[in-house]
């Protein structure tokens, strides 16, 4: 907002919008006139953010009318990826893709067309929704990585996941592999100033984060160790006598069993594994177990660390069960499924995509957690406990590397088509140099874009859509939350910009799926699913405007009234649920998907071990670096590595550097920082870079810097339960960009 | 009559920039230019024995301001309520201020030829609200606000135990404060 508008002047409106640039949706009061967004700034009466906005947030208006941004439907006319593009109406792209699918589908079955989502930026359910109706089990997110595995896991140990901390009246809050300092904005304020009054605060992350540095105990653990640290913990917090019987007692099941189970797991057991002591690893569990109530909040870490992502997940989930750190106040909540109004599941239509096809969902067979055969399963038993299920499109989704392998191989079934919603694949999935073979290999793909991403421009017709200040918003936790808050857009989308949902609907309409779709905009579908509240609203908006949130009052103990949402009843320590799914049902360790002790040939070669995806300022995934108010602060992606070793390998500061794993290799600029451990390298995610030709070669770079050209997708470095693959625990080498490539000696 | 004041917790920074991107942002400002950096001092130490902490910097809108005695002009100026304000259209870009501001707070704007800085927002505050830089900080690292009000937090701030100025001993007697741990 500039200086020189005076937001005094007649005719100007107050939109109660929000940020769109991650989950946390900060409330953003737009000043609009004529149609325009004249200025925006924090909406100080917002219960989270309270006025303030992150660097992101400040940028809304340079995002909103960015001479990069793609305003008309585009039509390849060239080779694929030679960047020619016609414009057309979206009449006729609509007609031409929706003629397309309905030839692949009749030639190969719907299931050979899959769908690609970012991570809520788009309308995930309407996706869900066209997708099950049309046919095809195919859509996925990057949600492996992201939350969704410890979802089904904690899911299937107690009924639900914890993930609404009571954190008011907490005592002591793990931070396990998140630093909101970088990512949370208001939740690092809040818990601060929780802190301030005695709250005490555990980190558990590799690097000195920006949350690290104001903790009151950092665990700087050994990159993707963090299932040996969950098991040492659940050890000394049984066989030291630190769990609450009564509860234990009472309320769940297979404490004998996971007693036994875990005697092996001793802190001295688990020091050489973390590279903790047994000093530290003893102290933060007394501290987790005795400071109550208390809160473990979840982290993208472990959801990152690919093989032994499930165990570590179903370890953790633990913890919270012994010590009672549950429904209780102060502690981590079973709300449940919102009861009060519709949820995203109830929009999705799951119950049109026939079991047959459910059947074919690619990576069910191998991955079932967060697939139908899981997710089936569970969503069965949280229908019976709650009345309603978890969000499919998210929590059953297929395997990611599975559906870019079968565009390569045509292995299980060939995948012809692929839809992508606001995700850049290239940047944002492991293994990014296959994820490139595969777009370019497919026979169709169409991206609803902001920008002209790597994976749009290989696209045979790329959508505008729809973003921050043009689109409305519920914001409630993936449409797992039992509350929510409600923003509207500022403006209608300018120029031919569509929100996805009419893009979904739109296609829908066209391929018969008309009495499917009795909402035409997205309000009036919020409007649908807001009504039950009972608030009386006549419009979406005016929901907006007079009550914009819906917080249900709290009930505490609920599993005394209901129990859990498991098979017994109880909470299940033994997971009967992961047993039946063929899993074991007590965490077991696996090491770090690559580590030392086990493939100690490999660590000679890749010294050092390797993590990735942690978020940083100014970016978010792979956005933003056309924004040259945000590019400013960090030009240039960097690779952080301690002096020590920087001195070893004659690497200095502002030095680019190949870091490179037994996937590939990617330059990033050295950057020595005393916050890693010398054995420890951290790269940037995300990186490509738009003031370059986004034509064929070249396509921004997108390989060259990308740190998802190291990360691994392979099946045996998955986590068998959900598929999540690793980003976190590998091992690489690093050398100088012209140097000796044995490391400059 | 207000005396603005402005309090740098550095216990609550966390060096996001979200101050130096609104900041920039609003103010319009050419990519060259900061009014508020926010400089990161570590971590230091041997990992894993750190510290670090975040130090923001703007104009110290000092009440003894060498700039506005530096200025030959009459462009740099301080209002009675301690505003430190550049008048663009008097300053000839002779870099005086420039020179003698030991806080480095100034910039020469290479589009208009004007020296630059920050001023509080000081329309915005005279309408009310909050700079910039104060209304964007998530963590409440920044408190603004008039030293003439015994109530307000900026006064408790300034006059608690904590509140050190930057380079008190030149006798600037900046309106800045900072706290540390």
């Amino acid at each position: 907002m500039s200086k020189s508008i005076d937001l005094e002047q007649e005719g100007i409106e107050v939109k109660k919008s929000c940020c769109y640039f991650c989950h946390q949706n900060c409330g953003v009061l737009a000043y609009v006139k004529d149609g325009r967004v004249l200025a925006i700034e924090g909406d100080p009466t917002f219960p989270t953010n309270e006025g303030g906005l992150c660097c992101r947030g400040n940028i809304a208006l340079q995002h909103l009318d960015h001479p990069a941004r793609i305003n008309y439907p585009l039509k390849r006319v060239g080779k694929r990826g030679e960047g020619k593009w016609e414009q057309i109406s979206w009449d006729q792209a609509l007609g031409e893709i929706a003629a397309r699918l309905t030839a692949i589908r009749d030639q190969h079955g719907a299931e050979a067309v899959a769908t690609a989502g970012g991570t809520s930026r788009t309308d995930d359910w309407a996706r869900r929704r066209f997708m099950n109706i049309f046919g095809s089990p195919n859509c996925f997110h990057n949600s492996h990585l992201c939350w969704i595995p410890t979802f089904m896991v904690e899911t299937a140990i107690y009924g639900w996941c914890p993930f609404d901390l009571d954190l008011g009246t907490s005592r002591c809050l793990v931070l396990w592999g998140q630093n909101p300092g970088a990512s949370s904005m208001p939740e690092m304020h809040h818990i601060r100033e929780l802190q301030a009054k005695g709250l005490k605060i555990i980190v558990i992350d590799p690097r000195f984060t920006e949350t690290a540095a104001k903790a009151d105990l950092w665990l700087p653990l050994r990159p993707g160790s963090d299932l040996a640290l969950a098991l040492a913990w659940v050890n000394v917090i049984i066989h030291e006598g630190l769990f609450d019987p009564d509860f234990v007692n009472e309320y769940c099941e297979g404490f004998g069993e996971l007693a036994d189970h875990v005697e092996q797991f001793t802190p001295e057991w688990a020091a050489p594994l973390t590279w903790l002591t047994p000093e530290q690893i003893r102290e933060s569990a007394y501290l987790y177990a005795t400071t109550k109530p208390g809160n473990i909040q979840w982290g993208v870490a472990i959801d990152q660390v690919g093989k032994s992502a499930g165990a570590a997940m179903h370890a953790r989930a633990i913890l919270r069960a012994l010590t009672g750190n549950l429904d209780c106040p102060g502690a981590d909540l079973l709300t449940g499924p919102s009861q009060d109004s519709v949820t995203d599941e109830e929009m999705e239509a799951n119950d049109m995509l026939p079991a047959a096809q459910k059947a074919k969902q690619i990576g069910a067979d191998k991955f079932k957690l967060v697939t139908w055969p899981g997710y089936g399963k569970i969503a069965e038993l949280s229908k019976k406990h709650w009345g309603k299920a978890p969000t499919a499109e998210w929590m059953c989704e297929a395997h990611p590397p599975s559906v870019f392998n079968a565009i390569l191989t045509g292995q299980p079934y060939p995948v012809k088509a692929l839809l992508v919603a606001a995700t850049n694949p290239v940047n944002s999935y492991g293994q990014s140099k296959t994820i490139l073979e595969a777009l370019r290999a497919v026979d169709f793909m169409v991206t609803c874009e902001y920008w002209m991403t790597p994976t749009a421009a290989l696209s045979d017709y790329v959508l505008p859509i729809a973003g921050a200040l043009e689109r409305p918003t519920i914001t409630n936790s993936y449409g797992c939350a039992d509350y929510l808050l409600a923003s509207q857009r500022a403006i209608q989308p300018m120029y031919e910009r569509r929100n996805d949902y009419n893009f979904w609907r739109d296609l829908g309409v066209r391929m018969g799926q008309e009495e499917h779709w009795p909402w035409q905009t997205v309000e009036e579908a919020y409007h649908y699913r807001l009504e039950p509240l009972g608030y009386g609203a006549e419009s979406y908006d005016e929901f907006v405007e007079l009550y914009r949130f819906h917080f249900p009052e709290r009930e505490y103990y609920k599993y005394k009234r209901i129990g859990f949402g498991t098979p017994s009843g109880k909470i299940e320590l033994y997971s009967t649920t992961l047993k039946e799914l063929g899993y074991p049902p007590l965490p077991e360790y696996v090491g770090p998907t690559e580590n030392e002790l086990d493939d100690p040939d490999l660590a000679a070669k890749f010294p050092f071990v390797l993590t990735t995806g942690n978020g940083f300022m100014p970016f978010h995934h792979s956005e933003h670096f056309q924004i040259k108010e945000l590019r400013f602060l960090r030009h240039e992606p960097r690779v952080e590595i301690n002096p020590a070793t920087a001195a070893e390998l004659c690497i200095e500061e502002g030095d680019w550097v190949w870091i490179e794993t037994a996937r590939g290799r990617i330059k990033q600029k050295a950057a020595l920082t005393n916050g890693v451990h010398p054995h420890v390298i951290v790269t940037e995610r995300g990186w490509w870079f738009p003031e370059r030709s986004m034509a064929e070669p070249e396509l921004g770079g997108c390989l060259e810097s990308n740190t998802n050209v190291l990360t691994s997708v392979a099946d045996e470095h998955c986590d068998p339960l959900s598929g999540t693959w690793a980003n976190r625990g590998l091992l690489c080498r690093v050398y100088k960009v012209d140097g000796d490539a044995k490391g400059g000696k | 009559m207000a005396r603005y004041a402005i309090v740098f917790d550095t216990r609550r920074c966390i060096g996001c920039h979200s101050c130096t991107v609104a900041c920039r942002v609003n103010n319009e400002l050419p990519l060259d230019m900061i009014y508020n950096p926010v400089t990161t001092v570590g971590p230091a130490g041997v990992y894993p024995n750190l510290s670090m902490v975040h130090v923001p910097l703007i104009c110290m809108h000092c009440d003894n301001p060498p700039c506005v005695d530096a200025c030959p002009t009459g462009a740099s100026q301080r209002r009675d309520d301690g505003i430190v304000f550049v008048e663009d259209r008097k300053c000839v870009g002779c870099l005086a201020c420039v020179m003698a501001c030991p806080y480095g707070a100034r910039v020469k704007n290479h589009a208009t030829g004007a020296v630059q800085k920050c001023d509080f927002c000081k329309d915005r505050v005279d309408a009310g609200k909050l700079p910039y830089c104060v209304l964007t900080c998530h963590q409440k690292a920044r408190v603004f606000g008039d030293l003439d009000e015994p109530a307000s937090e900026v006064c408790k701030l300034v006059n608690g135990q904590r509140a050190v100025r930057l380079l008190a001993e030149l006798g600037t007697e900046p309106y800045a404060f900072y706290i540390y741990g």
